[in-house]
């Protein structure tokens, strides 16, 4: 119970800012309960970074933001060793990604070069800078927004890396009364910024992460994981399944989601509702397939059975 | 080249592990360069698939045709018959291996693997072979498996329990194929084994021929006989009568040495009950047929010759079995045609003028011609004769005087020739017979075993009233040949088998062996009679005996009918087995619970999840609302929920479950 409300207390705090967003915003909180990193695509303006704000305010962590263009550099995000004349010595800046959550805005504008030096720091929780392993802050986080690939001026992030963001968001239009609820604020209040207030902080987080732990996943559930996870290798129309990484990351997020639920086992409407944020990434539809990620996510969830092979 | 077309490791290493079974039982009977290029052939394949050398260039293969077709030539002299076509298959077979790359040229390899497995049938059908085929097929058939399953980099033996189970399910097709395949006459000639050597008794006889045979323990032929066995010292298995001396060595008359009119044996007398038995005969690429005299023999295909032998007009490739019909007191031509007199008489006048004195002088001391055959035999015994298996060797002129006089020492060759001779010299016919004498009771099915160690040669003489009566000089001079067998005889001299070690019958003492070797007999007797001996004539006795008279349509139908009986069932249980496994106690029932829904309209989806799908089920079937929740909610709880959530008593709720899902039955719309 306590879990839960806090969870709806965060929610309903974001959503002073973003409107009519709850299914996204509660995928959001889950995947960084579960220690993941999230990525958040969509067109530009549609409150990708202002999800990121409400979520690091939210969660009352330490946050830098890093905007990305092509001519960022590796050592822009990491950072350098200056030379200091009085004591004759380099002494080493640390760049913005030591921090708890890191806002890597618009991730795929940047080069290869300086994407891949981001996402050495998501998986290993630490940077190599000139020879010297220097750990991250914990908890680390990375929120990262991005263009769909097919605009202009942008550097595709290939598989391997998406595989590193344990979901990724799309927020998509909001709806009809949403919208105008929005216009609405806008005319009437003022133009100073919302400031959102902590609503769950680092022990809460801890217990959090001790309760998803004590989650049971039953043999029944276990099957219907094995058979989504093996539809995705054999299917006609998927060329890349699941990974094994892939594959846990589906039961970690749906634990997580089953501790959201304030319940202690999974079902299979926890994996049902984080498949698409943590599968529509990962599949790679096959070259005579007209959809995307989310119509192969659809595609399992029709097909494969839940109850037996 | 697509990644699941690639030979692994694992294929590769069981493709040349059946290569080398299959090319085993050859080895014996192709060039030992053959072998050679197998190895090379392996060699060149892993060095291959280790990435150190590649695949060879088309002048490189052009240049390997060429010396296998070369080879295959100087080795036989020939690339026609049997053995050169064998050989140069498995030569192919071997160079086909470089060129293994992708797995159609697996199948070539493979399905070409499953012909050479039928190749060794050309050369035996025991029991041996067949089982050792069977492990060949296993053995094709798991490289075969292996092929198709990719990437797996460690040699490993999943797929050779996966082959056994097929060609189990094959076994039942395989039977009834047996019976009711059509045995279709040859199509096509198959070339002749000329390169096969000829065994057992040859057609014609010179010193030391048969005690050449008298070192092998190979089995000549089983007989199976209805009533009483005969006596061991009655057993004279007759093959070959030889009435022409010639250089030295006794032959029998070819067909066309006789005159038309004495081709055809006289007809003879013949009173009583016959015995009756029938003869498995090993393949013996000769001609003639044993029995015991005076046979007849009902058989198909089995001729007599006028001295009353059996023959068969074609060479004996393969086991032959016959039945036979003896009198063994009727009288053989009791009258002798001038032709035939003039031929058992006849003598090369010049040679051994020692024996041919000695036989005028023993002639003139005798009343009549029994008279003299007891006096020569009485000498056999008198004189300090001895019977071995190593006589002394004789010399190529006046051979039988050496014999008489100076040596003393020889096998039954050497006194049949001998008595004959003395026989014609005195001017009372006779010739030499060869074939078998005796033979072991197999205790465990009562067949008469004759070995090649039976080899035996003895003496008819004819006389006047008698005909033919048969005289065996070496029961005159070792008593115990005739009486035991050729063991006994050569106690003494422990000659027997001392060249082959490993005999099983030189262990006939130790009872454990003796009993293991004649069951393993009575099995060989039991195949030959059952499964080879099935020739298109038994078939169709049994086939009309079941089916009331043959017509081609019950013969399809019955075919067809037999093979959907087996294939149906098999291709039931596969359909069964792949659309469920194992399912819990649990599912049954939910699925139980599914199918009434489905029954009453509600169809689940199968991305449906249990809630809903109750959902929606309660929408349509309001009045059961409260079961189908209640049934969802327990389905719930067992099925996803951790042991330490679950109440106290979860057998309990799976029984409820059974009785909830047991008692639903929900209003139709």
């Amino acid at each position: 119970m306590q879990i839960q409300a806090l969870v709806d207390n965060a929610v309903a705090e974001i959503g002073k800012v973003l409107l009519g967003k709850e299914p996204q915003v509660r995928l959001a909180l889950c995947c960084l309960f579960a220690r993941g990193h999230l990525l958040i695509e969509d067109l530009p303006g549609m409150g990708k970074t202002t999800l990121s704000h409400a979520l690091a305010d939210v969660l009352g962590l330490s946050w830098k933001r890093v905007q990305f263009t092509s001519d960022l550099l590796p050592a822009d995000i990491l950072g350098v060793s200056v030379y200091n004349r009085n004591d004759a010595s380099f002494s080493f800046h640390p760049g913005p990604i030591f921090t708890q959550l890191l806002l890597a805005d618009e991730i795929n504008r940047t080069t290869p070069r300086t994407q891949s030096a981001l996402l050495e720091a998501m998986a290993e929780s630490q940077v190599t800078v000139e020879g010297e392993t220097r750990a991250l802050p914990e908890p680390f986080f990375v929120i990262a927004t991005q263009n769909p690939i097919h605009q202009s001026g942008t550097y595709p992030l290939p598989e391997s890396q998406l595989d590193r963001f344990l979901m990724r968001l799309q927020l998509g239009y909001p709806h009809a009364h949403a919208e105008r609820e929005m216009f609405m604020r806008r005319q009437s209040a003022s133009s100073e910024r919302v400031v959102l207030q902590q609503r769950i902080n680092l022990e809460q987080l801890q217990l959090i992460r001790e309760e998803v732990g004590a989650v049971h996943a039953s043999d029944n559930l276990l099957d219907y994981l094995q058979r989504l996870v093996a539809y995705s290798r054999t299917a006609a129309e998927i060329a890349v399944g699941f990974s094994p990484r892939g594959a846990l990351a589906l039961l970690d997020c749906a634990r997580t989601w089953a501790v959201i639920q304030n319940r202690g086992h999974v079902v299979p409407e926890d994996l049902q509702m984080v498949l698409p944020a943590v599968a529509s990434h990962r599949l790679v539809p096959s070259g005579d397939f007209a959809g995307d990620g989310m119509a192969l996510v659809e595609l399992m969830r029709r097909n494969v059975d839940v109850i037996r092979a | 080249m697509k990644p699941d077309q690639q030979i692994s490791r694992n294929a590769l290493v069981w493709i040349i592990i059946s290569m080398f079974t299959l090319v085993a039982p050859h080895a014996g009977r192709i060039p030992v360069w053959v072998l050679a290029v197998y190895i090379f052939a392996a060699i060149w394949r892993i060095m291959v698939f280790q990435g150190r050398w590649s695949f060879p260039g088309r002048w490189v293969k052009a240049g390997l045709i060429v010396s296998g077709f070369a080879g295959i030539y100087f080795s036989y002299g020939s690339l026609l018959g049997l053995e050169p076509t064998i050989a140069l298959l498995l030569t192919a077979f071997a160079l086909k291996l470089m060129e293994l790359n992708q797995r159609k040229d697996g199948y070539v390899l493979l399905f070409l693997a499953y012909f050479i497995c039928i190749t060794e049938f050309l050369f035996s059908q025991e029991l041996p072979v067949v089982v050792y085929s069977m492990l060949n097929v296993t053995l094709v058939t798991t490289a075969l498996i292996a092929m198709h399953r990719p990437g797996e980099h460690q040699f490993n033996r999943k797929s050779i329990r996966l082959a056994a189970v097929m060609l189990l399910q094959a076994l039942p097709l395989m039977v009834v194929l047996f019976f009711l395949f059509p045995r279709i006459g040859p199509l096509w000639s198959v070339p002749l084994k000329s390169h096969t050597a000829k065994t057992g008794v040859s057609d014609f006889m010179k010193p030391g021929d048969i005690s050449r045979l008298g070192k092998s323990d190979e089995v000549a032929f089983r007989v199976q006989f209805e009533g009483e066995i005969p006596p061991q010292s009655e057993l004279y298995w007759r093959g070959l009568v030889m009435s022409k001396l010639e250089d030295g060595a006794w032959r029998s008359l070819r067909y066309y040495d006789l005159p038309p009119d004495q081709r055809r044996p006289r007809p003879v007398q013949t009173d009583g009950d016959p015995l009756l038995y029938q003869v498995i005969l090993e393949p013996t690429q000769q001609h003639w047929l044993y029995s015991l005299r005076y046979a007849s023999s009902p058989s198909p295909g089995v001729l007599a010759s006028a001295d009353y032998v059996l023959f068969s007009p074609a060479e004996l490739e393969d086991e032959r079995l016959y039945k036979v019909q003896t009198w063994p007191g009727a009288i053989l031509e009791p009258t002798l045609s001038d032709w035939r007199r003039e031929l058992e008489l006849s003598l090369p006048s010049t040679e051994n003028p020692r024996t041919l004195a000695l036989a005028r002088q023993l002639r003139a001391e005798a009343e009549d011609p029994q008279a003299y055959v007891d006096m020569v035999l009485a000498r056999f015994t008198r004189e300090p004769f001895t019977y071995s298996l190593n006589p002394r060797l004789l010399p190529a002129e006046n051979a039988t005087d050496a014999f008489m006089f100076e040596t003393l020492t020889g096998f039954c060759e050497h006194y049949a020739a001998a008595f004959v001779l003395m026989m014609r010299a005195a001017g009372v016919p006779a010739r030499v017979v060869a074939g078998y004498q005796g033979g072991e009771v197999n205790p465990v099915n009562r067949t008469v075993l004759v070995h090649q160690f039976d080899a035996h040669a003895w003496a008819e003489v004819w006389l006047e009233g008698r005909g033919w009566v048969r005289v065996d000089p070496t029961a005159a001079v070792s008593p115990e040949r005739i009486e035991w067998g050729l063991e006994r005889a050569l106690a003494m001299e422990g000659s027997f088998l001392r060249e082959s070690p490993l005999s099983l019958i030189r262990y006939r003492s130790v009872a454990w062996v003796n009993t293991l070797r004649l069951r393993y007999d009575a099995l060989t007797y039991r195949w030959q009679l059952w499964v080879i001996g099935f020739d298109r004539d038994q078939q169709f006795q049994l086939l009309n005996r079941v089916f009331d008279g043959i017509s081609v349509r019950k013969f399809v139908l019955a075919l067809i009918g037999t093979w959907i009986l087996v294939l149906v069932p098999i291709a039931f249980s596969l359909l069964r087995g792949r659309s469920r496994p194992a399912e819990s106690e649990i599912q049954r029932c939910y699925l139980l619970f599914c199918d009434k829904l489905a029954r009453a309209g509600v169809i689940r989806a199968p991305g449906e999840t249990p809630d809903q799908f109750s959902a929606r089920a309660v929408r349509s079937l309001r009045s059961s609302s409260g079961q189908i929740e209640r049934i969802t909610r327990l389905y719930g709880e067992l099925a996803y929920r951790g042991t330490s959530e679950r109440r106290a008593g979860a057998s309990a709720s799976l029984t409820e479950l059974r009785r909830l899902v047991r008692g639903f039955h929900p209003a139709q719309g």
